[in-house]
């Protein structure tokens, strides 16, 4: 186990390595930089900046400088705020796409699967069809469509929620509505399709053939051999969620990572676009990590053992 | 009067599919005395595994009882509520399934599985519970049964999942074990220890088997009585030693002319049985046996034969007063 994990983070620091390296030179192989804008600045003003943020040097030495300040923790200056470092950016982000996100996820979990379990529980019957029917509408329907609907019907027309940011507790419903929708309509239909397999399985007679009580039966044999694919999906998910949708973000007015990640671009802001890439990396990989440790929980044939060198 | 574990009557199940009906099980009436083994043969889609998933109802998708009774100590098992039904299997009526490879749970413990059984039906401790599965274990003869109750599965081979099965089904003292193909998908020398493990088990805990198999083999080395199914009817009963001296019925003389004897030195070549089961969406209105059958008659085709005889009773015609004499072992085996 110790053995395993060692070899995976180890993995995981090549994998980063290699994903800083791609991101920083296909970054400066696209034209423009930070300091290029419609207003054209003085050459020795863009000069003097240049050289203030290493931008005049030779193209392997900003690489080697940024690795250097990357080990230790350090994600540079923010080119297009100034005084603004991007560790403190990405602080002020991510509580905000945080919460957002986490209560996405609950509501992917705790709705997605539930639902997924009384469609195929009632299979063919009016609360599957119900729940199927639902469910592809959310899989069909872009997320700013259902944001901005929702946005206009209850905000607007009824004025139920605020219209844009989350000082009040009701500002969290139509965000978290419209970054979760297309997930639970996803996770419900996987479970649904996952949990109809496993009821077919000679082991669920077995269970039956013991007198089990149907609860028992449901949730020991059937819920937990069923998860396994949902949960394959889950950790993309969360990673994704936690590290925020710009559109999400963009119309409902929300300042978290999401945003600051798309308008890093846009602005060429160097060392943001970097550190943002770098972040969302290392939160997916390690929920990567989080789904084959949770395969072992639930599936005992699956084994941990060092890939054969 | 011998009483009886249970009482199957005009037991018909059938399966609703797209195509239409499938009539898997056909209005079969069986008794079960206690402490003996019954066998059940018949080919595939002869409605023998049906027959006994009906009777516990463990039917998969699709399959639906239409009628009949199955009286298991007093009470109706087909007109019993689900609650009072669980409460049965598992309990005073253990089953045993065809392939172990599949019917056990990869991801639980085979001894959380056997103890989940025990504590499902006994208020005891697990500790208690655990205890018994260990005693379970040795009696089914796995070897460090203390120590394997913490493995899963996949970690046992064919034969000792079966023999986990086994402990399963036992794990409450069953009244009645049904035992559905129980050593089909075994090679064989492990078919013969199972095979000899449930024997024993039978003798030494009194209860009555259901033995379900297509195996002539299998009936003639375990069983007391035997039921000979085809096309969801019951086409014979017999005691077994009646049945393979003097089958009554032109199928299972059939049945027996397709079995190879190891001891023969004459060479004589296996006899199949030509043609192929009745098509059970649509069964024909006769004997289902009629179209292959080599004495088959112009009333055997339009008419169903009731069962005639006692004790010792078959569904054909020829066993009718006035019917020819045939001499249906002779021709057949020519």
């Amino acid at each position: 186990m110790i053995g395993y994990l060692a070899q995976r983070l180890g993995m995981m620091a090549v994998t980063l390595f290699a994903i800083i390296t791609l991101t920083f030179f296909l970054m400066h192989a696209v034209p423009g930089g930070p300091f290029v804008s419609e207003r054209m600045l003085a050459p020795e003003i863009a000069a003097a900046l240049n050289a203030k943020y290493g931008l005049d040097l030779p193209i392997w030495q900003q690489y080697l400088n940024y690795l250097g300040s990357i080990a230790s923790f350090d994600l540079g200056p923010s080119f297009k705020y100034p005084g603004v470092s991007i560790n403190s950016m990405i602080a002020a982000g991510l509580p905000v796409t945080l919460q957002t996100g986490l209560l996405a996820i609950i509501c992917v979990v705790a709705l997605g699967v539930p639902l997924g379990v009384i469609a195929a529980l009632n299979r063919n019957r009016w609360p599957d069809t119900t729940v199927m029917f639902i469910a592809t509408l959310g899989v069909a329907i872009p997320s700013y469509v259902i944001a901005t609907v929702s946005l206009y019907v209850f905000a607007l027309r009824l004025g139920w929620v605020p219209t844009f940011g989350l000082d009040d507790w009701r500002g969290y419903f139509l965000p978290v509505f419209a970054l979760s929708g297309f997930w639970i309509s996803f996770v419900s239909r996987l479970t649904r399709s996952s949990l109809l397999e496993t009821l077919e399985q000679d082991y669920m007679t077995t269970a039956r053939a013991k007198g089990l009580k149907p609860g028992q039966i449901l949730f020991k044999h059937g819920l937990r051999n069923s998860l396994l694919p949902v949960v394959t999906v889950l950790g993309p998910v969360v990673a994704n969620l936690v590290t925020g949708s710009f559109v999400i973000e963009q119309i409902f007015a929300l300042p978290g990572i999401g945003r600051q990640f798309v308008l890093s671009i846009t602005n060429r802001d160097y060392t943001a676009i970097m550190g943002i890439t770098i972040f969302y990396a290392a939160i997916l990989m390690v929920m990567i990590l989080i789904v084959d440790l949770l395969y072992v929980w639930l599936d005992p044939r699956i084994k941990l053992t060092k890939a054969a060198a | 009067m011998t009483q009886t574990v249970l009482s199957v009557r005009d037991l018909a199940t059938s399966f609703f599919t797209r195509r239409g009906e499938v009539q898997a099980v056909r209005g079969v009436s069986f008794d079960v005395r206690p402490g003996e083994i019954l066998g059940l043969v018949g080919e595939s889609g002869s409605g023998k595994s049906i027959t006994c998933m009906s009777v516990l109802r463990l039917l998969k998708t699709g399959g639906r009882i239409k009628s009949g009774s199955a009286n298991f100590e007093g009470t109706d098992l087909l007109s019993l509520d689900e609650n009072a039904l669980s409460d049965l299997r598992g309990n005073r009526i253990g089953v045993i399934f065809q392939d172990p490879m599949t019917s056990l749970n990869p991801t639980l413990t085979v001894g959380e599985q056997v103890m989940e059984a025990i504590l499902r039906h006994r208020s005891i401790s697990r500790a208690q519970a655990r205890a018994r599965a260990v005693e379970l274990f040795e009696l089914v003869r796995i070897p460090s049964a203390a120590a394997r109750l913490k493995s899963y599965p996949h970690e046992f081979s064919g034969g000792m999942r079966q023999r986990v099965m086994i402990a399963i089904a036992l794990a409450c003292d069953p009244k009645l074990l049904i035992a559905d193909e129980p050593t089909t998908a075994l090679d064989v020398t492990i078919q013969r220890q199972i095979l000899a493990l449930l024997k024993d088990l039978q003798q030494r805990l009194g209860m009555a088997v259901i033995l379900i198999t297509h195996d002539l083999g299998v009936i003639a080395e375990v069983t007391d009585r035997v039921l000979v199914l085809y096309g969801g009817l019951v086409m014979e009963t017999a005691p077994v030693r009646e049945l393979f001296a003097a089958p009554g019925h032109p199928y299972t003389v059939g049945l027996l002319g397709a079995v190879p004897d190891l001891r023969d030195d004459t060479h004589r070549r296996l006899t199949p049985i030509p043609g192929s089961p009745p098509n059970m969406l649509a069964p024909p209105p006769g004997c289902p046996f009629a179209p292959r059958c080599p004495h088959a008659m112009t009333r055997c085709l339009a008419e169903l034969p009731p069962l005639f005889g006692e004790g010792h009773q078959s569904r054909c015609w020829l066993q009718h007063p006035d019917a020819p004499k045939v001499d249906a072992v002779h021709e057949v085996a020519a």
